[in-house]
């Protein structure tokens, strides 16, 4: 009977990583060091984007940081489906995109560190997230979301191995089912691209202390299209019809403000819904429903923009910021200006931020206007260097 | 004796008649202080309605309230069945304390008695607005001097008639007109405008052309009546910056915006285009929901509670506590009271006494419903704040008020400012 006892036991123990999260060792918690060691955690079953973009193997053998295989993951920016992105969630479990409770309790670590390296020097890895898997396809909030979402990034590789850390401390690790996630941005690669990646873990450091919220400027949200200063994601087209009447280009090489390209906005009213926008968001696509997103800019006093028409009296209704408020994560305040009438020589405006609350900003930066405050025919107008001082 | 009798008889007659003087002096002295609204400048820069020496934060709804099986030519003011005498109680009830009309009607002397009762029975000022002709059926033209000067006689025709009523707040001239600068509403041009060489500048000077003659109307209107504000209905801010270099003489702008749950970043940055006070002279939200297609009172009330309080902080009552905030907003007029079952096919008479629950048009920013179908989510018959019923009393539909009125009420109750 005792014997029967212990097996049963034993059993569920065996069993109890699929009921609830666990706690974990405190000596570390490995993402990855070796295919197939034990230690691992985590599967990297969550291809986002435009995952026909990316292949992977993580069993790669070709000169691993430490041990005998690393992760190789090579990104041919094709916009297969379309998104201009693409990335890997490690998972708690296979494909557990928030739906299942297989996710692990890491509060007794306060970093992740790991070993990258890129096949010839200069690949970028465009986020390594941490968590933030937290809502559903449609929106919702996922029944069992990451309690945190951390995001760090650019990284530039070189084509040594470089050790990275990325800074958890005071986060709340207490769930975590997306381990980690490596994101790629069509914007910022020239070309096809091949990054290694070994020794994934999460550690405690003691000595280390968490970061002070405040975000160092100027903050980018356009400096040039492939620049790594660039924040937020131009996704947020309005209304529903605004794919139809406007065409905007990030890479446009017509006489840029500075840098090698500008933003070329053209508009027409070809839906006859007379008006259209675009909201600069972060995450992409994110309306006020995705917790723990975009960015504390506390400390900003303006955000600064250049702008120009291309035949002198385009009217730009409003540029602003935040606003983004139908949601339960939304902007923590709005400000902007317009409507604003364009020359043909580039202009600088200014939105003042004296006395906004930054602290959550999911809405980097918002242009929009209407047909009929514009040339019937449609207007087409340039901006570049937008950024947060 | 005979002449001292006379003499007795003419000092009684002159103290009567001097008595009579003096109290319709007085009568009239505090008829025209009962009506006097002043906007000031505040030291930040922002602006503040007085009426009558008091504070005055404008709680205002739009009033046409058609009876079902009535259409755009309802005549509110010649209704045998005076349904401002139903709603009146209502509206003081909830803390409103203006409404606002859109024409004359066909008789002046009937707005007349309409603005006193609502003014006396139950202290509800009169917003008056005058479409400026945007709907005459043979359309507008602005550019056409005649037909401008046709106007203005009207116009300050009414002014004398009106003008000396207590229960007159202000005047607002125009509602949506600058939309027709680009013919998104109704056409109007000239020879001069039709050989300018781009669409732009042709719109541009349709601009010019409409702002001149209304700032034309505002000096007119204010050397006859010196008590009352004029204000410029404008759709939305389009062409505001036009508007600010020929409107120097219109006192408060009177912006209508359906933008949603609040107003973004019109408080804040509306003074960089036209240095004026603002009144929300239109806002509000529809209450059917074009997705689900059902009743939506729970969202228009919520929505509704949003965007007043949007409008209270950006009051010289609200902004107190905000840092940096400069009040610009003297208040809103809310669209509506009560739905007007006419409005999804103006033009067919049988469908007038059918609450249609189609949607006329899309505005994603009412979040609740912007997943309708080609994302049309607006239904015009289901702007009010109370809904009416076929059944009748004294010939007035039978009112009920949706959760949007409760709401404001008790919010109208909670607020700390005069009047």
């Amino acid at each position: 009977m005792r014997k029967i006892l212990v097996l049963v036991l034993a059993c569920v123990l065996a069993g109890a990583p699929a009921l609830f999260a666990q706690s974990t060792s405190k000596a570390g918690f490995d993402v990855y060091t070796d295919k197939n060691s034990p230690n691992n955690h985590f599967i990297p079953s969550g291809w986002m984007g435009d995952s026909g973009d990316l292949r992977m193997n993580d069993q790669c053998a070709e000169t691993p940081a430490a041990g005998s295989s690393c992760v190789k993951v090579i990104y041919n920016p094709k916009k297969s489906a379309g998104q201009g992105w693409a990335g890997i969630y490690w998972q708690s479990a296979q494909n557990n995109w928030g739906d299942k409770n297989t996710g692990f309790d890491l509060s007794d670590f306060n970093k992740l560190v790991f070993k990258a390296k890129g096949a010839k020097g200069g690949e970028v890895i465009a986020k390594v997230k941490i968590g933030g898997i937290t809502n559903k396809p449609d929106g919702t909030i996922a029944a069992y979301p990451d309690t945190v979402n951390a995001e760090f990034g650019p990284i530039q590789l070189t084509s040594e191995w470089q050790d990275f850390s990325l800074n958890l401390a005071g986060k709340d690790l207490k769930y975590i089912n997306g381990g980690v996630a490596l994101v790629f941005d069509s914007n910022q690669v020239k070309g096809e691209q091949t990054v290694y990646l070994d020794d994934v873990r999460f550690v405690n450091d003691p000595a280390l202390k968490a970061e002070a919220v405040s975000t160092p400027m100027p903050f980018y949200v356009y400096a040039d299209t492939r620049s790594l200063d660039n924040h937020f994601i131009p996704s947020g087209w309005m209304p529903n019809t605004a794919s139809q009447d406007i065409k905007m280009d990030t890479t446009s090489k017509e006489k840029p403000q500075s840098g090698d390209t500008c933003i070329r906005v053209e508009y027409k009213n070809a839906s006859g819904t007379r008006w259209a926008g675009i909201y600069w968001q972060q995450p992409a696509n994110n309306w006020g429903n995705v917790p723990k997103a975009g960015y504390n800019l506390t400390g900003a006093t303006k955000l600064t923009f250049w702008a120009r028409g291309e035949k002198g009296g385009e009217t730009v209704n409003e540029f602003k910021m935040g606003g983004i408020s139908s949601g339960e994560f939304v902007d923590s305040d709005t400000a902007g200006i317009g409507p604003v009438r364009l020359t043909t020589e580039w202009t600088k405006y200014e939105i003042d931020l004296t006395g906004k609350d930054l602290s959550y900003i999911i809405g980097g930066f918002c242009l929009s206007t209407n047909i009929d405050v514009n040339d019937p025919e449609g207007v087409v107008f340039y901006v570049d260097e937008i950024k947060y001082e | 004796m005979k002449i001292w009798r006379k003499m007795r008889k003419y000092k009684a007659m002159h103290k009567m008649l001097w008595g009579f003087l003096v109290g319709f002096s007085l009568c009239c002295g505090n008829a025209l202080a009962a009506s006097g609204a002043k906007i000031e400048r505040l030291k930040s820069g922002g602006f503040s309605l007085k009426v009558d020496g008091k504070p005055f934060l404008v709680k205002g709804v739009s009033y046409n309230p058609a009876p079902i099986g009535a259409g755009y030519d309802y005549d509110l003011f010649s209704d045998p069945a005076k349904p401002w005498l139903v709603d009146g109680p209502l509206m003081r009830d909830a803390g409103i304390n203006c409404i606002r009309v859109y024409s004359a009607g066909k008789n002046v002397e009937d707005v007349r008695a309409f603005v006193r009762q609502m003014y006396e029975k139950f202290g509800i000022y009169t917003i008056f607005t005058d479409w400026l002709g945007l709907w005459d059926p043979s359309g507008p033209n602005y550019a056409d001097q005649k037909w401008r000067n046709a106007l203005k006689q009207n116009m300050l025709k009414i002014v004398r008639a009106l003008r000396d009523e207590p229960g007159i707040l202000m005047w607002c001239l125009g509602n949506e007109n600058n939309y027709s600068f680009s013919a998104k509403t109704v056409y109007w041009s000239s020879p001069d405008i039709d050989k300018m060489s781009s669409e732009q500048a042709k719109q541009w000077e349709r601009a010019k052309i409409y702002y001149s003659f209304v700032n034309d109307l505002a000096k007119s209107i204010k050397k006859i009546d010196k008590r009352h504000l004029v204000g410029m209905g404008n759709g939305e801010t389009g062409y505001l910056d036009i508007a600010a270099k020929y409107c120097a003489d219109v006192d408060v702008l009177a912006l209508i915006m359906y933008r949603g749950p609040n107003f973004g970043i019109l408080f804040d940055n509306s003074r960089r285009s036209f240095d004026k006070p603002i009144i929300l002279s239109e806002f509000g939200c529809d209450s059917f929901d074009a997705y689900n297609k059902i009743e939506a009172p729970d969202q228009q009330s919520v929505i509704v509670m949003n965007q007043w309080k949007d409008i209270y902080r950006n009051t010289v009552f609200g902004s107190g506590n905000i840092k940096g905030k400069i009040p610009v907003c003297l208040g809103g007029v809310l669209f509506e009271w009560t739905d007007e079952w006419w409005k999804h096919n103006e033009s067919f008479q049988p469908d007038w006494i059918v609450h249609n629950t189609e949607a006329g048009w899309a505005e994603g920013a009412y979040y609740f419903d912007s997943r309708a179908e080609a994302g049309l989510n607006i239904n015009e018959e289901w702007f009010g704040i109370v809904a009416i019923e076929p059944d009748q009393t004294n010939g007035v539909n039978i009112r009920v008020p949706r959760k949007a009125y409760y709401a404001i009420k008790e919010y109208f109750a909670s607020l700390n400012n005069a009047s």
